[in-house]
Formats: structure tokens, sequence, C-alpha cells
């Protein structure tokens, strides 16, 4: 365990009778942003449930800003916890809805409507403070489950798919913000299963499937680790036939096919076939390149080719 | 125009203590039910028979013509009895959502990510039932007992039957967590209060009807036990010094008493936790 970071796993697995939710997961994640990257039932929520007290795990251990979580509610006043659910009476009004919840942290009834429409404020849902939350839409929904786990001043921020459901807009308004929290200093936890989410937040994350963790730290170091396996590439061309006899030379061209317009290539060594690449366009022998773009150049494919591996 | 700082500012303020989180949870059910007409109108209802009391207590004080009717020890264990249809009702109106309406709305995977400890929740969501039971059996006897007093003008009775001050609070508390507890505990088995309200209604019912049917056929009450209500109303005959109703000896409802308060405590347990997904 580093000195610095906010969450700390060693061996951690859990168990629901048969069905494992956690593996032997040893990790740490540092203070920031931190993206938990992983498909629907992946044990992303598991995980987030034990690190926010609510579940015990079956084995191993886990420390959260340098104390155990487990049956330690004095450490729940120092975490925000915004659930993938809706969790919430649509009876009662955003504001109702936070105060009441904030007040579990031992604030009194003014101190507690202050904060409430402060956080509210945050998540720009001020407007609808005093609407029912029943007549909220999804992504209103979303934010004040997120004001609810940012009112009370946490250290770190634990925050299950929080853009799931969300309009484009406000989507890149939430991000916006989720960043602006890492800048004033809170550390966060955000899962998602999109990557391109996270990546517009954090360049440090986790990736994790079946219950257990893939990779973990910068994105950077990711790509490093699968630049060593096959790397696709797709060029669309004038001469895709002249292109696929040239790539055919090639040692470390794996696979070729053909798509509309253009060639998807598989090599072994990414950074020697785009050197290769830019001087044949350079050159112009084979006619005009239009666009090389690879799957692999976005982070989806990097966790899904990690996944599939 | 003036930019506004967006960044938090700490709270300096002073914090209620570790431990106190269940007051939260008991003011805001309490806060809800005060605020809904219907409840309050069953509340008042359930003090009728204080008002009907009061009048026999003000009658018997100030009309010898009326000394037939003067209020006896007995006359308060009467009143609690009384009180048992009110109980039945305020249990199943208040207690039937208060977790399972938690449960409905995901609301406990909030709650217990918060400074809040499962027992906290539960002796919060408690502590609304009981209240509202109290306010029904064991604040209107202790103030018809002081209204006694009053009309009476003299401390005689209560000198005479001092016994009634324990005996009214005891069974009003073991009334009330007895019924609390099992209610909780039928409220955490589902996401439906409607159905939670039913089902309690049923086991009494059930098992008032089973000790009908026992007593019919072994021709005795020694099986009064089977009925929850049987073995309060046995226990309340024991403190308030009377005559038991059943051939059942009351340690025997004593203990089916703590069994009931004890497995609804391990339904709790089991119940009131963090859903487990796996995500």
């Amino acid at each position: 365990m580093t000195a610095e970071s906010v969450v700390h796993a060693e061996h951690l697995s859990k168990w629901y009778g048969q069905v494992i939710g956690l593996n032997d997961v040893t990790l740490s994640v540092p203070p920031g942003i931190t993206g938990l990257l992983g498909p629907n039932g992946a044990g992303k929520s598991t995980f987030m449930k034990i690190l926010t007290g609510q579940l015990k795990p079956s084995q191993g251990t886990i420390t959260v800003l340098g104390e155990p979580i487990w049956g330690n509610p004095a450490l729940y006043a120092r975490i925000g916890f915004c659930p993938e659910q809706d969790a919430f009476y649509e009876r009662m009004t955003g504001l109702e809805w936070v105060t009441a919840l904030v007040r579990l942290n031992g604030f009194d009834d003014a101190e507690a409507g202050r904060l409430a429409g402060r956080a509210l404020e945050l998540v720009e849902l001020t407007g609808a403070a005093d609407k029912k939350i029943g007549a909220y839409s999804k992504g209103m929904r979303q934010r004040v489950k997120m004001a609810q786990a940012l009112v009370h001043d946490p250290e770190l921020i634990v925050l299950d798919e929080p853009l799931s459901g969300m309009d484009p807009i406000v989507r890149r308004k939430t991000i916006r913000m989720i960043r602006d929290w890492g800048r004033q200093g809170k550390s966060i936890l955000v899962s998602s299963h999109i990557l391109y989410e996270i990546e517009s937040m954090t360049a440090n994350i986790l990736l994790i499937n079946q219950g257990r963790i893939l990779a973990e730290g910068d994105v950077h170091q990711i790509r490093d680790l699968i630049d060593e396996h096959p790397h696709t590439v797709y060029i669309k061309a004038e001469q895709t036939r002249s292109l696929a006899r040239e790539f055919l030379a090639y040692d470390d061209v794996l696979s070729l096919k053909f798509e509309e317009g253009a060639v998807v290539v598989e090599t072994g060594r990414p950074d020697l076939f785009y050197a290769r690449l830019t001087a044949l366009a350079a050159s112009g022998e084979l006619g005009v390149i239009h666009e090389v773009t690879s799957p692999d150049d976005n982070l989806q494919a990097v966790f899904e080719y990690l996944v599939k591996a | 125009m003036p930019i506004h700082d967006q960044g938090y500012r700490r709270y300096l303020g002073t914090r209620m203590p570790r431990g106190r989180a269940w007051a939260v949870i008991t003011t805001a059910g309490l806060r809800t039910f005060f605020g809904r007409r219907t409840f309050l109108g069953l509340l008042l209802m359930a003090w009728l028979p204080f008002v009907v009391r009061t009048v026999q207590i003000y009658a018997a004080a100030n009309f010898p013509q009326m000394a037939f009717i003067a209020p006896t020890a007995e006359t308060f264990r009467q009143f609690l009895s009384q009180q048992d249809p009110f109980v039945f009702f305020v249990t199943v109106y208040v207690g039937a959502g208060l977790i399972a309406n938690d449960r409905r709305a995901n609301a406990l995977q909030i709650y217990l990510s918060k400074p809040l400890t499962r027992g906290e929740y539960v002796l919060g969501k408690m502590a609304v039932l009981m209240t509202f039971l109290l306010m029904v059996t064991w604040l209107p006897a202790m103030v018809l007992l002081l209204v006694q007093v009053s009309f009476a003008g003299s401390l005689t009775f209560l000198k005479s039957n001092l016994y009634l001050f324990p005996a009214i609070t005891l069974l009003s508390f073991v009334e009330a967590t007895m019924v609390s507890a099992a209610m909780l505990a039928l409220s955490s088995l589902s996401n439906n209060s409607r159905f939670v309200g039913i089902l309690y209604a049923g086991l009494i019912f059930f098992s008032d009807a089973l000790f009908g049917v026992l007593r019919a056929v072994t021709g005795e009450s020694r099986l009064s036990w089977v009925s929850f209500g049987n073995n309060l109303a046995q226990l309340g005959d024991a403190m308030f010094r009377l005559p038991l109703r059943y051939s059942t000896p009351w340690p025997v409802s004593l203990l089916i008493v703590v069994a009931l308060i004890v497995a609804s405590g391990l339904v709790l347990e089991k119940r009131v936790r963090g859903v487990e997904v796996i995500g």
C-alpha cells in the first residue's frame, strides 16, 4: 500500500453463494479521479459496495482513507456514494431528500438545508430543488443522487455509473463537474462500462472483468501493455488491392481483409507498421490514402481487447 | 458581473455526536406521519376511549349517585385492553411501510452508506412505531391516572394502587416492543407495504382463530400461548395483579413474547443490509 492511496485492497474476494463477485483483487487507488471500467456483471458494483462499507468481503482486506471500512460508520462521513440504481422517494422534492440524508451526518436542520441547497446548486438543480423527484428526468435523478453524495463534503466520492441515462449535454456538464471536483482535491472513483466516458474524465483507470482486475494504471501504460498484442488498423484508400499486396509482404501483418473502400489490417508491431504506412502515404506510390483509423485508438477497443484476452 | 466561488467551504459548526443517527430516522418518520391528516384522525379516534373514561371518572367523583362507576385498578387494565384495536390499526398504518417502503425505493443502500449502522436504522424505525403505540396506550393511561387523582381531590386511590404506574408502563412498553419488532420484521420481508399489512393482520387473526379452535377441541385455555394477543393479555393480567384469564402460566406467555422479539431481531439482522448486487 502506498502512503497516498485512498483505497487499498489486498486479495479481496466476495462470493454470493456459488457466484463469485470479486476474485482475489489486489489494488491501490491513488488520490484524484480513477475510472473503474468493466462490463455489466464485472464486479464494479460489488467492489463499490465493499468500499463503501455496505458489503463485507468474504476474504481479504480493504482500507479506505487509511482505515478499514467494514463496521466503521464513522468513516462513512468521509465518503460520498452515488449508487447506480434510483434510490429515493419520488414523492419528496430534491431539496427534501438531500436535506434528510445530510442530517444523517450529524448536521442540524438549518445547516442541512443550507448544505443541500448548495449541493443542488453545484449539480445545477437549483431550479428543480422544490419539484418532486417523481417529476425529474433521468439526468436530473442522476444529478440529485450525485448531490447527496457530495453534500457533506466527503474526501472520497464513489460514483457508480453516474452518466447512465444522461443526454449528451448533461453528460458533458457532468463530466466537467467531476473533473472540477477532482481539481478541488477530492478523490473520485467513478465506474462505467463505456470507456470514452472515463477517458474524458481521467487517464487513471482500473479494468475489471469477471471479478478480477485486468489492468490498472495510466491509460498509456495500458496501451503499452496491449501494444504487444495484435493491433487493428483501418485504411480507407483509392487503391486498396495494391495496398493489400504491399502489406502482405510485411512480416508483422498477421491478417488482412477488405471492407467497402478500405482495407483492414491486423499487425503485431503497430509502431513499425505505422512508420511504413506513413512513408507509403508520403510517397504516393500506391495512390491516395484517405483515412487511417484504428479501433484500438479509442479506449473502447483497448477495453474490448483486454476483456477478450 | 461578480463570479461566485463554486467550491466547497468546510462546515465548522458542531455536529450531532456519533450513535445518534437513529434519532434522525425517528424524527423524519414522526414528521412524515404527523403530516398526514388520515393518521391524525386515527390518533384522535384512539383517544376517544380516554375521553369516555374521563367523563366516567368525573361523574363518579362529582355525583354520589354515580359512585358505582368509580374507577378501580381494573379500570386501567380494561382501558389498555380497549386500546388494542387502535394498537392494531396504528401498527398496520405506521409499521407496514417503515422498512418495506425503503426497500421498494432502494433507499437502504443510500442510508447504509451514511454514518448510520444497521442497528441504528432499525432502532430509528422502531422508535417511530413505538412512539405512536405509546401515544395510544401508555400516554392516555397515565394521563387518565392523573385525571383520576385531580378529580378525586386526594391521593388515596393512588397510594393504595401505587403499582399502577409500573404496571401501565411495563405493559405498554412490552406490548409496543413486541408489536413493533414483529411488524418491522414483516416489513423487512417485502417491498410492498399493503402486503405486509395484510400479512400482519392475517397472522394476528390466524393465531386467534387457532386458539379458538384448540380451545373448542380441548375444552381448556392452556394453549392460549398460540395467540400473540393472548400472551399480552395474560402478561397484562399478571402485571395488574388480576386473576389470569387463561390457564397458561404467565412465564410461558412471557417466554413467547421474548421469543417473538428475538425472532424478529434475527429476521431484521438478516434482511436489513446493503443490497447484494453483482454489477
